[in-house]
């Protein structure tokens, strides 16, 4: 379908379909998708009376098919689809009316809402746009989505396995987010970044509402936009809605000035609808747009606009830092994911992501740290890899539109990089060195950079989305290129109009006081035309002197920011739970590390534990006073005298103490404290983990290693892991009575192995007695008990 | 939405008086919620037939099986189904607490089963002041006495939960995202008597730590 079919001239949509076969005898609580493919004449009826209104598009009955709903039906997703495509051909032939395959979501949340992965969402929906396809759809059009991640398997699915067209349609509410939290600038730069033919809003309000949100989404894409929305509102009582045709038309005219030019209706509306907005449109056409070009990068719930400077966060880097060099070697996501939330809390506005280290598969482990990080870091990530397979990777299942660190001069880089930058929508960094290294003087590195954005615009990568980096040398070795880098980032602000990138961290290496020549060279850089630093955020001199900066910039109006980041306590990430008054900035310090624990207080526990290490070794310190004290705390929670979030604090102190320890083993190369090695799952089906993540927070902080398998874990892969990892002991969780077999039916796997390792369950639902009827050696009725059975199973 | 501080440190496990400092802790969490979250709910009322099977919501596609919606619903002529939730930002917002502080995720975990419990009594608010003329008989949900739990994709599909406020159903019927209920009300003629039963109707009371306590959970 040429795309002079949706560009440059306003498109008629068609309206509801579900209502329409209701009137003509679909069964309430039947689906609408089956019940069409029995009766294809009906459905042929309906297109045709929004042909004959003047609908120049039209919906194939396919919303809401996919194989997962399908099964058990008898038929499959390929049948179904193409019935109904063939029925909606019958009913355009010969009109010039194009018909488009209906993707509408899966009905199950994907991760890390639900249970439904990425990958999986993928398969379904291609298995859903061949079909399409292949029965002669014109274009495939997504809609009714609400979550950005989902849109982004269908839209993949659809452009990497058919050439149809794709339209995007999502449904926000009023206050303009979707249920998940997408903003509409992050849905605008997200798809059309990953090449959406045209992008819109349907359903959940009246156009009266949708008007306001439309001219947001125009301001934000160059795509043709999008609107398709309810006949107003519905009434509780009896389900009708509650705007006419008429008002519906009417209505629709704000819509149309925002900027749309691709219309149609949704629940409640009717070929009448469609008619009366047909009529209304006549001879219009499409309104002036204004779009706003933006270097921007986002996740759905966080868009940042760099419109100013903005602090990449640096810590996530294995470089240097032997801790995190070990968590990546185990396995260890969840430092990694605390490394992370740590930069959030400080203040910073994107988190580079980097995970090169030998012994790690940078392919694998990116993606499963931009899915961990996802799961419960809000901010956009700056995927950084010189594997462009890692990088695809990572950008392949990332949410939102992210950035890519780095390419470089050479045009081999530049030629297996930037196809993928272009594919995913992402921005880029350019580093300015090639294969002759990095030049010594500005105009040198500015002729690389003009030479990679040369690049980047020959494949379609806007100007907003490269990212120069002029490269920041070490002053006490070569002092003269700290004035170059500053030129040079002057030379491609104000002469190319780019952003620009430093690591500035690097400037002190070498010199006393690093902290204060490396803010020196920030507030330099920020004056020459820095606008994205790579710091660590956690530095507050860092912060500190960008929040100066933003306020003599005027960025920072009324200088609001800075008065707030310096009014009595730290200013706070936007994402972050203050600090609660309950527990003050500053509370009575304790005096010993056992008071410490008992309170719950982990800074005085973590230096009181490094002072300890002054005079005990780790093992002694473990056993005589971290243990002791956690078993008190375990008595009065028995008691009743003290509940499960003081218990879970004092196990928080514990963990200072633990991080003092395994880091005080990493810098001797030994071997780290382990009393014993288990496995923690919630079992398949269940999707709540908060339990057994209360029982993993306590037991690794008795010093066991526990390997979480997480959520939803089938029982497979528990048996596997028990093998494999030849672990003693196996706990499983199960909330709902509907998760038990699961539960039974990972036991019966665990008692199959060679050599079955002894299994403990606890969940809300399960009983001293169901537990013993289902094969397990312990039930555990909270955390505290579970520490008793480990004990018990390894003699410590 | 303000929620109920009690109700939520109940859920949080903590028994009998709290200590000061953790009930100002669980208020300030409940700020910080009330302020991020954008809880939902949707409901719709349906005309009731008592069949042979059960009692059937006229044109939901919906059959109420069991003595207990039977119990429930008696001498009511309508009823309303509710769907409610504090929303998939929550769970984004526990995940991150989990990862930050444990115990402070443990609080903010009752504060959002207490938050959907507000959001279910506004959902009964709206009802009430819809049928000035009805009763509203109490609440109940799949799970409940003998109501099935294999009910809740056709609530939720005769609700259109999806679409109207973002709620699923898996596979395993837990209603995604996490902090979400569904609920039958019943509409009467004439005033209604509380008819939940507590303790002996719920499917925890064997393990109920509350009971152990010897106190309810006043559901």
């Amino acid at each position: 379908m040429p795309s002079e079919f949706w560009r440059d001239r306003i498109l008629i949509l068609d309206g509801a379909m579900g209502t329409e076969l209701q009137k003509r005898g679909l069964p309430a609580g039947a689906e609408p998708a089956l019940w069409g493919l029995d009766h294809p004449s009906v459905l042929a009826a309906v297109h045709r009376e929004y042909i004959e209104a003047g609908s120049q598009v039209i919906y194939a009955n396919t919303f809401g098919v996919s194989p997962r709903k399908l099964a058990g039906s008898g038929r499959t997703a390929g049948q179904v689809i193409g019935g109904a495509v063939a029925a909606a051909r019958q009913a355009a032939a010969g009109t010039g009316v194009k018909v488009a395959l209906d993707i509408g979501p899966l009905g199950e949340l994907l991760e890390p809402m639900g249970a439904l992965a990425f990958e999986a969402a993928y398969e379904q929906f291609k298995e859903i746009a061949v079909a399409g396809a292949r029965a002669g759809a014109d274009l495939a059009v997504i809609e009714t989505m609400t979550d950005l991640y989902e849109a982004k398997a269908a839209l993949l699915a659809v452009k990497e396995n058919t050439s149809l067209p794709a339209f995007v349609t999502m449904s926000f509410d009023g206050g303009g987010r979707t249920f998940t939290g997408c903003t509409v600038q992050s849905m605008a730069r997200t798809l059309e970044g990953l090449g959406a033919d045209a992008i819109g809003l349907n359903c959940s309000l009246g156009p009266d509402q949708l008007a306001p949100l439309l001219a947001e989404l125009c301001r934000n894409t160059r795509l043709p936009v999008i609107a398709k929305p309810n006949a107003g509102l519905p009434d509780p009582a009896d389900g009708h809605y509650d705007m006419g045709p008429e008002d519906f038309a009417a209505a629709m005219g704000p819509c149309l000035e925002a900027g749309a030019s691709i219309v149609g209706g949704c629940c409640g509306t009717s070929p009448e609808y469609i008619r009366r907005l047909r009529n209304a449109v006549e001879g219009l056409a499409p309104a002036a747009r204004v779009y706003e070009p933006a270097s921007f990068v986002c996740t759905p719930v966080s868009p940042c606009r760099i419109d100013g400077v903005r602090i990449i966060g640096e810590r996530v880097n294995p470089t240097g830092k032997k801790r995190f060099q070990q968590a990546l070697l185990e396995n260890d996501l969840d430092y990694i994911l605390g490394v992370a939330i740590q930069q959030e809390d400080a203040g910073a506005d994107i988190l580079d992501v980097n995970v090169g280290y030998p012994g790690v598969n940078e392919a694998e482990m990116l993606p499963r740290v931009v899915k961990r990080l996802q799961s419960a870091v809000s901010l956009p990530l700056q995927l950084d890899s010189s594997d462009p397979d890692a990088l695809e990777a990572g950008l392949r299942v990332y949410n939102g539109k992210a950035a890519v660190n780095s390419v470089n001069g050479e045009p081999a880089v530049l030629e297996r990089v930037l196809p993928v930058v272009k594919k995913y929508g992402a921005a880029v960094v350019g580093l300015c060195l090639d294969k002759g290294g990095i030049p010594r003087t500005a105009e040198g590195r500015v002729a690389i950079a003009r030479r990679i954005l040369d690049a980047a615009l020959s494949r379609g990568i806007p100007k907003e989305d490269v990212w120069i980096d002029c490269l920041t040398l070490t002053v006490s070795a070569e002092q003269d290129q700290a004035r170059e880098t500053l030129r040079a980032v002057r030379m491609v602000r104000e002469d190319l109009g780019l952003q620009t990138v430093l690591g500035v961290s690097n400037i002190s290496f070498g010199l006393p006081e690093r902290p204060l020549i490396t803010q020196a060279f920030l507030i330099q850089a920020m004056g020459a035309g820095l606008t994205l630093p790579i710091v660590n955020p956690n530095q507050r001199e860092m912060l500190d002197a960008a929040a100066a900066f933003r306020a003599l910039s005027g960025e920072d109006r009324g200088c609001a920011a800075y008065v707030e980041r310096f009014a009595g306590q730290k200013a706070q990430a936007p994402g972050a739970v203050p600090p609660a008054p309950g527990r003050p900035a500053a509370p009575r310090a304790a005096s010993t590390l056992e008071e410490a624990i008992l309170r719950g207080l982990k800074e005085d526990a973590g230096r009181m534990a490094k002072e300890a290490l002054r005079t005990e070794d780790e093992l002694a310190l473990v056993e005589r006073r971290l243990i002791p004290a956690l078993d008190r705390v375990g008595e009065d929670y028995e008691k009743g005298k003290v509940f499960l979030p003081q218990l879970l604090s004092a196990a928080q102190a514990a963990q200072a103490v633990f991080e003092v320890i395994r880091a005080s083993i990493a810098e001797k190369g030994a071997d780290p404290v382990k009393k014993g090695r288990l496995i923690l799952a919630t079992v398949h089906g269940d999707i709540h983990d908060i339990g057994k993540n209360i029982v993993k927070t306590v037991l690794e902080n008795y010093g066991y290693e526990v390997i979480d398998l997480g959520k939803d874990v089938p029982p497979e892969t528990v048996a596997d892991a028990a093998l494999r990892e030849g672990v003693r002991l196996v706990g499983l969780s199960a909330l709902m009575t509907t998760t038990l077999p699961a539960m039974e039916e990972t036991i019966r796997q665990l008692r199959a192995l060679p050599d079955p390792p002894v299994v403990m369950v606890g969940g809300a639902v399960l009983t001293p007695e169901y537990a013993v009827r289902m094969g397990a050696d312990y039930y555990s009725k909270d955390a505290r008990q579970s520490v008793e059975i480990a004990r018990e199973v390894f003699g410590q | 939405m303000k929620l109920n501080i009690d109700d939520a440190l109940r859920y949080a496990g903590v028994r009998g008086a709290p200590p000061e400092d953790l009930r100002r802790e669980m208020e300030d969490i409940a700020g910080v919620l009330e302020e991020k979250l954008f809880p939902r709910l949707t409901w719709r009322a349906w005309d009731l037939d008592r069949g042979t099977d059960g009692l059937t919501l006229r044109g939901a596609g919906v059959t109420l099986t069991g003595h207990t919606a039977e119990r429930m619903l008696a001498g009511c002529r309508r009823a309303a189904l509710m769907v409610c939730t504090a929303g998939g930002r929550f769970d984004a917002l526990l995940r991150t607490e989990e990862a930050r502080d444990m115990a402070r995720a443990v609080l903010m975990d009752g504060c959002g089963s207490a938050l959907v419990e507000a959001v279910c009594d506004e959902a009964e608010r709206e009802i009430a002041a819809r049928f000035p003329d009805l009763f509203l008989t109490d609440r109940f949900s799949p799970g409940y006495g003998d109501l099935p739990l294999d009910l809740q994709p056709a609530l939720c599909a005769a609700l259109d939960a999806a679409r109207r406020v973002g709620v699923h159903v898996t596979d395993s019927l837990m209603l995604t995202p996490a902090k979400s209920v569904t609920a039958v009300v019943g509409l009467s003629d004439r005033p209604q008597a509380a008819r939940i039963r507590g303790c002996a109707y719920c499917r925890l009371r064997e393990t109920c730590s509350i009971r152990k306590g010897g106190k309810t959970c006043a559901i």
